[in-house]
């Protein structure tokens, strides 16, 4: 059953069969008793430890590397700088990217570097300390070249940071464009300037890779990864290997959040490095390494606009979006075409329009963080409405009810070409409503405001919504002698509890205990294809794969009992994993040990899902100092069916806590030369249990109308709903008339500045 | 190289360490103990925590040298490998306090150092004790469940008190090659 959790249960406005039932998971079984095994934790024999020299110059000319001296200390068996290779591999574009062409990712640094963090040389020894020694010793001549931080400058400045080419690398758009009499003769236009700042993955296991090279010239790789198949296509690719001679294997992952699902260029170098000393080495990143980057996420400059009539209803929306995608464009460079595409969020607005520009920086390469491109749309269309009912002196949920597209409209394309699924959007804000005492914190604030007496109070609105999932994936079920199921499937559990989840809809198709299924992913040598983990796909895609693939091994079952017993497919029966024929019957396992292997296949591509919800915040903010206190934290989500309710609401808790990291504390800060400032944890602040408020969840639940399953994305939402409420909450509280003047994080010290005019105005 | 006398989890090893190794490399690369995992360096995190007689210590700000002649347990000696569960370790497991589990064993440490100061913690002291460990998966909230469950049912004699410091009699001698 569902946790039981003091005051916040969750309430199933409308209920899915089949969601309530919610085993313990399986994982911690070995997490509890430390015997988790992640990348580091693998000690082979004979192992080569790499440390990376990496780049102090943020954008820069690279003279000779000098690693003489390096190369002479004891127990040092390599060190080499892409002067030393024959060749030097690069990333391989991602996803169909064209922004790489011309900009590609070298394993390690030629002629010139574009980040500080950019590996310029590997060094290999037998223990880690004396390789962190010889790092030091390696000397770099390297001359500055001018540095651009920034996307918006960076794509108007005369500095090429790559040759002969734009800082542009993408552009583009979305929508048509808006006709300039609907700007002039709408009755409100708004506008807001809106930064997503450089944010840190910080999963608590940082990158971490292993390789063994094999005799037949392949390679067996460990990788804390999200997508092993991915990583083997291109280690292939950039190696000049043929896939079958790679195996990736991914061992339990501390966290990813999306900056593990890419093949970065150390990956490369530890591949050869392998290679060439036919050695195993391995490359477990620290933290100043992976704070520096890459990945970093998010890192958008962006620019809204929005029209509407006299009673609120929105006539048009604009967004204009300049993405930091770092010095080399990566997987960086598809988040904000994410953005774009679901920029409307929940709202009927007749003409979208989004002119998006992925720019090449000297900030290190982005990627996915998690909701990746989801959380910048959402905050940007929802302080805009916020500013939107501001000017118009309306309540900002009347607003959002107004505008909302309305359930019986669904499903809805949007003028950017994404097709929302199913759902209820009013309801949803309703529900949040109720939940926080909407009416009674609007009446305190009121209070607050009329006697001028305790803190000023904010409330605020997010309601988002989501573009979950993407692509096909792999699942497969096979019916075992023993009487147990093999599942396979092609996504890659980073902590969200597969192995427990992904049995439990294979048991519920079949009709068996769970317990009797075992799940197998994350090995290419045992699942034979797979897109991996991201996008919240993984229950709404790999799922439903698995879904099915139980489904077409009972028809499977059904179909070779019939031919055995020589009578017509209709009059054999599939129960709880037997199928019967009249007297006759026989068990799977028993089925399969008579007549052979029983195993389906699926390869299912649902299209993509939109979940959505309503997150509502109410916040305080110490006048004097400027910091924010949040009182209550709502967050209304459907996610679709659910299958395991203890898992999604731990991952709902854990998203929102990232979420409150942006709005309030989390920033990758560089410094006029492009050097990073934020080396360790103690300057970049990802919350703590002091900082995480309780947070109240409430679900509904409309079921993907496009799976048999019908789970949408879960995941991703708590950092999407929640820096939008947060901020809309501080806004409101500060009552602030223009709403650019405050960015996140929301420091004490951003609202103390930003409370300044209020506070003058108001002669307080 | 300097000898130091360690006793891990009720074994005692033996073992030339360089002055400048940190407690938790010397666990995990020389001892085996890899349960125990690193995830910062700087002492924020407290992925490290290990109990350094019977005290809550971040084995990454620990120099191997000064654990000598003391008794180190880590999140490997709470429970007897396939025994009961540790309450804490339950407590985690009931009430989902982990995903991905990286942060878990010293959490799980950690809490085991606050219950044995604080039988009976409020949610306020549960924050305030714990905050030197971070979690990116969680959000915490399933973490103080965890911990007032663990509380209960170590005041119910539901389970052991916070593991004794091992005693150092004749413990099981391993020398380790240098």
């Amino acid at each position: 059953m569902a946790q039981r959790a003091g005051g916040d249960d969750s309430e199933f406005t409308r209920r899915a069969a089949d969601g309530g039932s919610a085993p313990s998971r399986r994982e911690d079984a070995r997490l509890v008793r430390g015997a988790g095994c992640f990348v580091a934790d693998l000690l082979p024999e004979d192992c080569l430890e790499v440390v990376f020299v990496s780049s102090p110059v943020a954008h820069g000319e690279m003279g000779a590397v000098d690693v003489d001296d390096a190369r002479r200390m004891p127990g040092v068996a390599a060190v080499w700088s892409a002067a030393d290779l024959p060749a030097v591999p690069q990333t391989p574009p991602m996803l169909g990217i064209t922004a790489s062409a011309g900009r590609a990712w070298p394993a390690l640094a030629v002629d010139r570097v574009r980040y500080v963090g950019q590996p310029v040389a590997i060094v290999l020894a037998a223990d880690r300390y004396v390789a962190e020694d010889a790092r030091d010793a390696v000397r770099l001549d390297i001359s500055p070249l001018p540095v651009l931080l920034d996307p918006t400058d960076a794509a108007g400045s005369e500095v090429e940071l790559f040759l002969g080419m734009p800082n542009v690398a993408v552009e583009k758009e979305y929508g048509d464009p808006i006709d300039p009499a609907v700007w002039r003769d709408a009755a409100v236009v708004v506008e807001g300037n809106y930064r997503q700042q450089l944010l840190a993955h910080t999963s608590m296991e940082a990158r971490a890779i292993l390789i063994r090279p094999e005799d037949d010239d392949g390679l067996t790789v460990w990788c804390s990864h999200q997508a092993p198949h991915r990583l083997r296509g291109d280690l292939a690719a950039a190696l000049g290997l043929p896939e079958e001679r790679i195996r990736v294997v991914v061992p339990d992952v501390g966290g990813a959040f999306g900056g593990k699902s890419e093949t970065y260029p150390e990956y490369l170098a530890v591949a050869v490095a392998a290679r060439r000393l036919g050695r195993t080495v391995r490359w477990v990143e620290d933290r100043a390494e992976a704070l520096t980057g890459p990945p970093h996420g998010r890192g958008q400059n962006q620019r809204t606009r929005m029209a509407a009539d006299a009673d609120g209803r929105i006539l048009a929306y604009e967004l204009t979006i300049d993405a930091d995608v770092g010095g080399y464009p990566h997987l960086g460079a598809f988040v904000p075409l994410n953005t774009s595409v679901m920029a409307a969020g929940a709202y009927q607005i007749p003409r979208v329009h989004v002119q998006t520009r992925c720019v090449v920086t000297n900030t290190a390469p982005t990627s996915p963080y998690r909701g990746a491109g989801r959380p910048e749309a959402a905050t940007a269309i929802e302080r805009t409405v916020d500013t939107l009912a501001r000017r118009l002196g309306m309540d900002p949920a009347k607003l959002r009810q107004r505008n909302f597209i309305r359930p019986d409209a669904l499903p809805y394309r949007t003028p950017t070409g994404f097709q929302y699924d199913s759902g209820d959007y009013p309801a949803a804000l309703a529900l949040a409503m109720r939940t926080v005492d909407y009416d009674g914190w609007r009446a305190q604030q009121a209070q607050r405001r009329r006697t001028g007496t305790g803190a000023p109070l904010g409330i605020g609105i997010c309601s988002y919504l989501e573009r979950s999932g993407n692509a096909w994936e792999f699942g497969s079920v096979e019916a075992c002698p023993d009487g147990t199921y093999l599942a396979l499937s092609g996504c890659c559990s980073t902590g969200q509890g597969h192995e427990t989840s992904f049995p439990q809809v294979v048991a519920s198709v079949l009709g068996v205990e769970p317990e009797l299924i075992r799940l197998v992913e994350a090995d290419t040598a045992i699942v034979p294809r797979g897109i991996g983990s991201y996008s919240s796909r993984s229950m709404q895609t790999g799922g439903a794969a698995l879904h099915r693939a139980a489904g077409a091994l009972m028809e499977q079952a059904r179909g070779r009992a019939a031919e055995s017993w020589a009578v017509p497919i209709e009059e054999v029966t599939y129960r709880a994993g037997t199928v019967s024929a009249g007297q006759r019957r026989v068990s799977l396992a028993d089925l399969a040990a008579a007549t052979g292997p029983l195993r389906a296949d699926e390869v299912f591509e649902p299209p993509q899902a939109a979940p959505y919800g309503t997150y509502i915040a109410v916040v305080e903010v110490e006048p004097e100092l400027g910091t924010v206190s949040v009182l209550r934290l709502v967050a209304v989500d459907d996610y679709g069916v659910v299958i395991n309710h203890v898992i999604v609401r731990g991952q709902s808790y854990g998203s929102i806590a990232q979420g409150l990291g942006q709005a309030l504390y989390e920033q990758v800060r560089y410094d006029p030369d492009g050097v990073p400032e934020t080396r360790s944890l103690l300057d970049y602040l990802i919350p703590t249990l002091s900082e995480v408020p309780p947070v109240t969840l409430r679900e509904m639940c409309t079921p993907n109308p496009n799976t048999a399953l019908g789970a949408k994305g879960a995941g991703e939402a708590g950092c999407i709903g929640a820096p939008a409420a947060v901020i809309n909450a501080v806004v409101d509280a500060l009552d602030l008339d223009d709403p650019s003047a405050i960015q996140m994080p929301l420091t004490p010290f951003a609202c103390w500045q930003a409370r300044q005019p209020a506070l003058a105005g108001a002669g307080r | 190289m300097t000898r130091i006398k360690l006793n891990v989890d009720g074994v005692r090893y033996d073992d030339d360490v360089e002055p400048r190794t940190l407690l938790v490399q010397h666990l995990r690369d020389r001892i085996g103990k890899v349960g125990t995992v690193v995830g910062c360096d700087t002492s924020n995190c407290g992925a490290c925590t290990v109990l350094l007689d019977g005290v809550s210590v971040k084995s990454c700000s620990v120099l191997a040298v000064q654990a000598d002649g003391k008794a180190v347990t880590t999140i490997e000696g709470l429970a007897e490998p396939g025994g009961a569960l540790h309450p804490v370790q339950r407590a985690f497991h009931e009430r989902h306090a982990l995903q991905c589990g990286y942060c878990t064993p010293g959490m799980i440490m950690a809490s085991v150092s606050l219950l044995a100061d604080n039988p009976d913690p409020t949610d306020a002291e549960i924050r305030e004790g714990l905050e030197g460990n971070l979690c990116r998966c969680t959000g915490y909230q399933n973490i103080v469940r965890a911990v007032h469950d663990a509380a209960a049912a170590m005041a119910d004699g539901g389970g052991a008190a916070p593991p004794q410091v091992p005693a150092q009699a004749a413990p099981e001698q391993r020398e380790v090659a240098v």
